[in-house]
């Protein structure tokens, strides 16, 4: 089996992320999958983008344009 | 008149700092890669591009591997003839073939070396700027610049006046992001420009004895509420950041956030006499051609391109005045007092929670007060003190350039602990009957006034219900210039049942340290002064002493040669706890009977000890 590399992105690890850490996936060409080296976490482009959204649900306001900063 | 202020930084890098890992992957290190050369170069000259289409000025920070690139220089000195951009010189941006041969280290952070190597790389890249063009540069700076390395630059080259000198909040937690491999550790300094001390750069100057000579601003401009919680990298006024936070819509590439994040700053001139700021500082080693992280190049360029068009066209509604480095040094002095602090009464503006924090920074004091626990302090940082702290090789502190804290929530938990012992906070309680209740718990929001010189942050009313007693408080905090000081007053609005009385506990449970792990209690001084004095002598024994009509209760922390006491308007029983190991806190405290419509006060006062 050859090494691992660097995918098309630098995809990070989904599962990482949501715990606050910032962790760059490696890309298994044989298995087309990405694996996170600090966790267990594996999955194909696909996987990690929908967990990418799983991510951002933390962001209850990211869309959300404020006009407004106090509660005066 | 309002203004909002902003500063735009390039810095062209010839080896971004990303590149090892990113673009480098799977090659063996070449420092001096042509290609990376030349990519770098393309990118200072789209950011350049952008900021210019969008009629602002930049500040351009030539680092060490640039003086030694004729297009770098040559790009640098047609910017500042057509645009009236300053040339500046970055400390960052170190590593290069030059530089290696030179120095024979991969180290590439200027606060981190000895100070004998700072000396020498301050006096060879000043000189080397100088060299190239013809005069010493009036602006520096690297994402910290400690001390004695200020205090040399000022010495030896005068002209100096502006430096990026810290970045809001980017410690353990930027550190832990990074899988502890980042080591930039710097907690607990100001979010907006200030006037550094002499002794502390994270301590404002109280005076000119205390002045260093420079006005410093931070490296971007961060969320006060999502980077004390979070990655700082993800929430500031860089695209980047943004992007690294995933904080866009990935159909539409959209990030309302940023501009939210820009407006909120532009906000905060109700609190500043009529002054906001912003910086955006880029390198481009973000915006290389093979995407960084999830983004590909070309959402990287929209999103550098948005955010100085929004910058613009803020600055063509007569909204914004972009400066240069130095032009704002000028203007901060005319501006801004030694004593006036920098205030930011600030909402969530990401998680949709509308919790509402205040931050405050003068040369005595960093304090956080959070409205979602009733007003609590739950960051607290001695400037008073203005402590000597070295970093870089050859000192105590190698990597450690971060303000030492009295209270941090979430590095020494707050008013939630798991199980046993307590968390620093300084919050009340209230008793009645065996019942007790913590202010914590009482989620509120903030209006700010001012009077005279002191700030003040009027709570909207809270209520306490106990089984048969509903109590309505107002807490009121005072934050007055120049005195090192926070008055927190109560008042009693309301009770159901008049004849009532309640029991008011003010307390501050507090340590010291710098990162989530706890430093050494022993030798900490607990005082009751007052006409019996009763004090204890830190020995995790779990001990406590009170005086009733105590003048004032303290704690003398000698490692960060700082005293913190509490002060009470009336007579009230003053008390001091120490910790335990498991719980290695101690309490500041008073305890009063109140009843219907009364009013208390306390006063937490720090001071540099003895």
């Amino acid at each position: 089996m050859a090494q691992a590399g660097k995918g098309r992105l630098n995809y990070r690890c989904p599962s990482c992320f949501m715990r606050d850490l910032d962790i760059d996936m490696f890309y298994d060409k044989e298995k087309d999958e990405y694996y996170c080296i600090r966790c267990q976490y594996t999955g194909n482009e696909k996987d990690v983008l929908a967990r990418n959204e799983m991510v951002r649900t933390r962001y209850g306001a990211m869309n959300k344009r404020y006009t407004r900063f106090d509660f005066d | 008149m309002s203004e909002f202020i902003l500063n735009v930084i390039h810095r062209p890098e010839m080896v971004p700092e990303y590149s090892a890992t990113v673009t480098g992957h799977g090659k063996e290190e070449d420092i001096g890669d042509k290609k990376l050369l030349t990519e770098s170069l393309d990118i200072f000259r789209t950011q350049q591009r952008l900021a210019h289409e969008n009629g602002l000025k930049v500040t351009i920070h030539m680092t060490y591997a640039a003086l030694f690139n004729k297009e770098a220089v040559e790009i640098a000195k047609h910017d500042h003839e057509t645009y009236g951009d300053e040339i500046a010189l970055s400390l960052l941006g170190l590593p290069c073939e030059e530089f290696r041969e030179k120095y024979k280290t991969k180290d590439f952070c200027i606060w981190m070396f000895s100070i004998e190597d700072k000396k020498r790389i301050v006096d060879d890249v000043f000189g080397k700027f100088h060299d190239i063009f013809g005069f010493y540069p009036e602006s520096t700076g690297s994402y910290y610049m400690d001390a004695d390395l200020t205090n040399y630059i000022k010495e030896a080259y005068p002209s100096v006046k502006c430096a990026i000198a810290t970045c809001w909040e980017e410690g353990p937690k930027a550190y832990h992001t990074c899988n502890n491999s980042w080591y930039t550790l710097f907690d607990g300094g100001p979010w907006a420009p200030w006037i550094p001390s002499k002794q502390n750069t994270h301590a404002p100057a109280a005076d000119e004895s205390e002045d260093s000579g420079i006005v410093a601003i931070p490296h971007l401009s961060r969320d006060l509420l999502a980077c004390y919680d979070g990655n700082g990298s993800n929430f500031g006024t860089h695209p980047q950041n943004v992007l690294r936070g995933m904080i866009y819509d990935t159909k539409t590439w959209e990030f309302p956030y940023l501009y939210n994040l820009i407006d909120q700053y532009r906000a905060q001139e109700k609190y500043n006499n009529g002054y906001a700021y912003n910086m955006m500082f880029v390198g481009p080693g973000w915006m290389n051609k093979m995407g960084r992280w999830e983004a590909p190049y070309e959402l990287l360029l929209k999103s550098y391109s948005d955010g100085c068009k929004y910058y613009g066209d803020l600055k063509k509604a007569g909204r914004l005045t972009d400066m240069t480095m130095s032009e704002f040094a000028d203007y901060y002095r005319k501006k801004k007092t030694y004593t006036e602090p920098e205030c930011a009464l600030w909402r969530d503006i990401l998680y949709g929670s509308d919790k509402q924090v205040f931050w405050y920074t003068d040369p005595y004091m960093r304090a956080g007060v959070s409205m979602d626990q009733g007003g609590a302090v739950f960051d607290l940082r001695p400037y008073a003190a203005k402590l000597k702290w070295e970093v870089g090789i050859g000192t105590k502190h190698v990597q450690d350039a971060s303000y030492p804290f009295l209270i941090q929530e979430k590095y020494r938990a707050g008013y939630f602990t798991h199980y046993a012992g307590e968390g620093t906070i300084r919050s009340a309680k209230l008793s009645y009957r065996g019942e007790e209740v913590d202010l914590c718990l009482c989620r509120t929001k903030a209006h700010f006034s001012q009077e005279g010189s002191t700030r003040i942050l009027t709570l909207d009313p809270v209520t306490i219900e106990f089984s048969d007693l509903k109590v309505t408080l107002q807490t009121k905090e005072y934050f007055e210039e120049g005195r090192g000081s926070i008055r927190i007053e109560r008042t009693i609005l309301n009770m159901s049942r008049p004849d009532a009385s309640v029991e008011l506990n003010e307390y501050m449970t507090a340590c010291y340290g710098t990162t989530e792990y706890p430093e050494d209690m022993s030798g900490i001084l607990l005082r009751c002064e007052g006409a019996e004095e009763k004090a204890i002598s830190y020995e995790y024994r779990c001990r406590e002493e009170s005086l009733t009509g105590a003048s004032a209760v303290s704690a003398v922390i000698p490692a960060i040669e700082t005293k913190v006491s509490m002060t009470a308007s009336d007579t009230a029983l003053g008390y001091i706890k120490e910790g335990y190991a498991f719980s290695p806190m101690f309490t500041l405290g008073y305890k009063k009977n109140i009843t219907d419509k009364e009013v208390f006060s306390t006063w937490l006062r720090l001071e540099k000890a003895d």
